[in-house]
């Protein structure tokens, strides 16, 4: 059995990595213990609101590099641990037994070389599958500059593999992470969404990370904009086929006059999650939502900020719209949309039919008609004045206020 | 006029036949004390009647029997009343009504059945197993809905080789797998021995949940939002507070 000791020094170090998902593989039991769950499952929230689905735990915080940003970076005096892979493997299927968990999140700090961290990481995820027979989810951090032929390797016994993008440019990743760069980074992702699309096309996708690559990066590190961002992310989906990325508002863990001494408010992490919601599900681009040079606003959210640019498409007829107009419709949510164009078909919709089927109206009723007739205010300045938040309260919003972000935040899909 | 039944299938379906053509029925299993005024009836489980109500609402709606089952476990007051709408809604349409998401008898069901799934799902995550010295897996919990059985599949699914328990101490009934089948019997209370590593490992699961945590982005509400204080009583990582 691991150590307390040793298991809260290996977690503190992975513990500012965001992604905990456990959704999008189905794998089964062979005849051990443990499965794929599809929606993906939370087992608990710790006091910062946050979703612990996986045991996300670092092989080692015993770094070679020095990422300014880092707690775990070289230089610093700190309590330093390694796991075994049979300690980790052990932690694993006795939190597992007991519900716990939903499987394991293993990342490493570049313990003494990228093919020594490598190969440890590829050694425990292999024993825990062949020798543990566990079948529940695991996802593997890739490390830079490591072996092709082992991350491959890797590929074949998890579910889900990330390489962390870091920062939002090269520039900035050259001066805060300074051992790594793009190439780095976006290689091996590139080699594994290719060999993801063969066994694809062999229909043996289950085999190869069934739940594809994500990423993250930190945000308010650097300089670069939300446009910035969001155009990297949409690139990140269309070009390398990622499945999700992460966004982490920086929290200050290390003084360098490099860094910014204050963490970012978390509302923009916040905004920047609802315009990626936008990219991925409401068939927005990034062009649409934000202009390169600029961030997100504030005290809207993106989709109504877009909406007041385009009066033009408003008020859409909730009887007729079609489904992609009624998604951009701010305040209705995918789940609104749907029950809006299954209810219509019965019978005509009215404003008040709409309360009843709880599609939240106040920022909706100001860009729609029910059977011809308008319920919102006059002017889009009479609008904008109603829907924007103050400054102080917009602070307070909760990072999972919207409806989307709350159920997969739930469905441990954040 | 009330319409009281024991809580069965079958004895709702009577009831449901029997208060079909009453336009003020109200169905209910809890024996609350009426107004003065009211009037009320026990309606006796009939199987034929039942059976033929079934025939009927299957013809109607393949999945209404399915949709009665979850409406009838929920914890909700008033379910009895809510499936009762429902159905009669199924059954005066003559077809499946479960997408007019406009009309209120519908949006309850819906909402109503939505909330079962929803904490099924939520138990999943939430169940906490405890190791008993003879291998055995022992969760106590207490559900807002009854649903222990429909836990089984999950954890059967994932733990073929653990005999296990699922006891729904405020209904005093267990779902139990004994490694090969499952079944559910009243169980009212648990001795259960502990391996000898069982403390070893919450002690280990509480150090996790206390250093995954970061301090300085504390928000509290959000926890309680997404776990409700209710279901902490089983979950070791809140029982507790470890220091660390």
């Amino acid at each position: 059995m691991i150590t307390e000791e040793k298991l809260k020094i290996l977690t503190e170090g992975a513990k500012y990595d965001v992604s905990c998902s456990s959704s999008g593989s189905s794998r089964k039991n062979k005849g051990g213990m443990g499965n794929g769950y599809v929606a993906g499952c939370c087992h608990s929230f710790t006091p910062d609101g946050r979703c612990i689905s996986l045991l996300k735990i670092l092989m080692s915080n015993h770094c070679i590099y020095s990422c300014r940003y880092c707690p775990n970076r070289a230089d610093p005096d700190i309590p330093r641990a390694v796991a075994t892979p049979e300690e980790i493997c052990e932690l694993v299927i006795d939190f597992y037994k007991r519900n716990y968990i939903e499987g394991l999140f293993l990342s490493s700090a570049v313990y003494r070389s990228p093919d020594y961290t490598m190969e440890l990481l590829l050694r425990t995820v292999k024993m825990l599958r062949t020798q543990y027979n566990f079948h529940g989810y695991i996802h593997l951090k890739g490390i830079p500059r490591a072996d092709m032929g082992m991350v491959r390797q890797a590929a074949l016994y998890v579910d889900r593999m990330s390489y962390n993008i870091e920062l939002p440019s090269e520039r900035s990743l050259k001066l805060l992470a300074p051992q790594k760069d793009k190439e780095s980074l976006l290689s091996p992702m590139r080699a594994l969404t290719q060999e993801k699309a063969e066994y694809a096309q062999e229909r043996k996708s289950s085999l190869f990370l069934p739940a594809g690559q994500t990423t993250q990066m930190i945000v308010g590190a650097s300089p670069e904009s939300d446009g910035q961002i969001l155009r990297l992310t949409q690139s990140l989906y269309r070009n390398m086929g990622l499945k999700r990325v992460y966004y982490s508002s920086y929290v200050p863990v290390v003084h360098d006059s490099v860094l910014p001494d204050k963490p970012v408010g978390q509302l923009r992490e916040h905004r920047l999650y609802q315009a990626d919601w936008l990219l991925r599900f409401y068939g927005f681009t990034a062009d649409e939502i934000a202009p390169e040079g600029e961030n997100l606003p504030m005290d809207l959210d993106p989709k109504c900020a877009w909406a007041l640019r385009n009066p033009q498409f408003f008020p859409v007829e909730i009887n007729r719209a079609p489904l992609e107009a009624l998604l951009r419709v701010p305040g209705i949510g995918a789940k609104s949309a749907y029950k809006i164009t299954e209810a219509r078909r019965f019978a005509a919709l009215g404003f008040e039919d709409l309360g009843r089927m709880r599609v939240v109206l106040k920022r909706a009723r100001h860009f729609i008609t029910c059977k011809g007739k308008y319920y919102g205010a006059k002017n889009e300045s009479a609008v904008r004045g109603l829907l924007a938040a103050p400054a102080e309260r917009a602070e307070q919003l909760s990072l999972f206020s919207d409806r989307e972000t709350a159920l997969a935040a739930l469905t441990g899909d954040l | 006029m009330i319409y009281f039944f024991d809580g069965s299938k079958e004895a709702f379906l009577t009831a449901f036949l029997e208060a079909f053509p009453d336009a003020d029925a109200y169905l209910t299993c809890t024996q609350k004390q009426l107004s003065i005024g009211q009037e009320s009836v026990f309606v006796q489980s009939d199987e034929v009647r039942a059976a033929k109500a079934e025939r009927r609402l299957l013809q109607l709606d393949k999945n209404s029997l399915s949709d009665l089952s979850l409406l009838l476990r929920s914890g909700q007051t008033g379910h009895e009343q809510i499936a009762y709408r429902y159905l009669k809604k199924i059954a005066t349409e003559g077809r499946p009504v479960r997408k007019m998401l406009a009309d209120d008898d519908v949006v309850a069901a819906v909402e109503c059945m939505n909330r079962v799934r929803w904490e099924i799902h939520r138990l999943h995550g939430f169940i906490r197993f405890m190791e008993s010295a003879s291998g055995a897996l022992y969760a106590p919990f207490s559900p807002d809905n009854d649903v222990c059985d429909l836990l089984v599949p999950h954890f059967r699914a994932r733990l073929p080789q653990f005999p296990f328990v699922l006891h729904d101490v405020s209904r005093k009934k267990a779902a139990i797998y004994d490694g090969k089948n499952a079944f559910v019997a009243p169980l009212e209370r648990a001795e259960v021995v502990l391996s000898a590593d069982e403390q070893g490992w919450q002690a280990l699961w509480k150090r996790y949940y206390a250093s995954v945590n970061i301090p300085s982005r504390e928000r509290l509400k959000q926890m309680r939002g997404y776990m409700p204080v209710r279901y902490w009583k089983f979950l070791p990582e809140k029982i507790s507070p470890s220091d660390g």
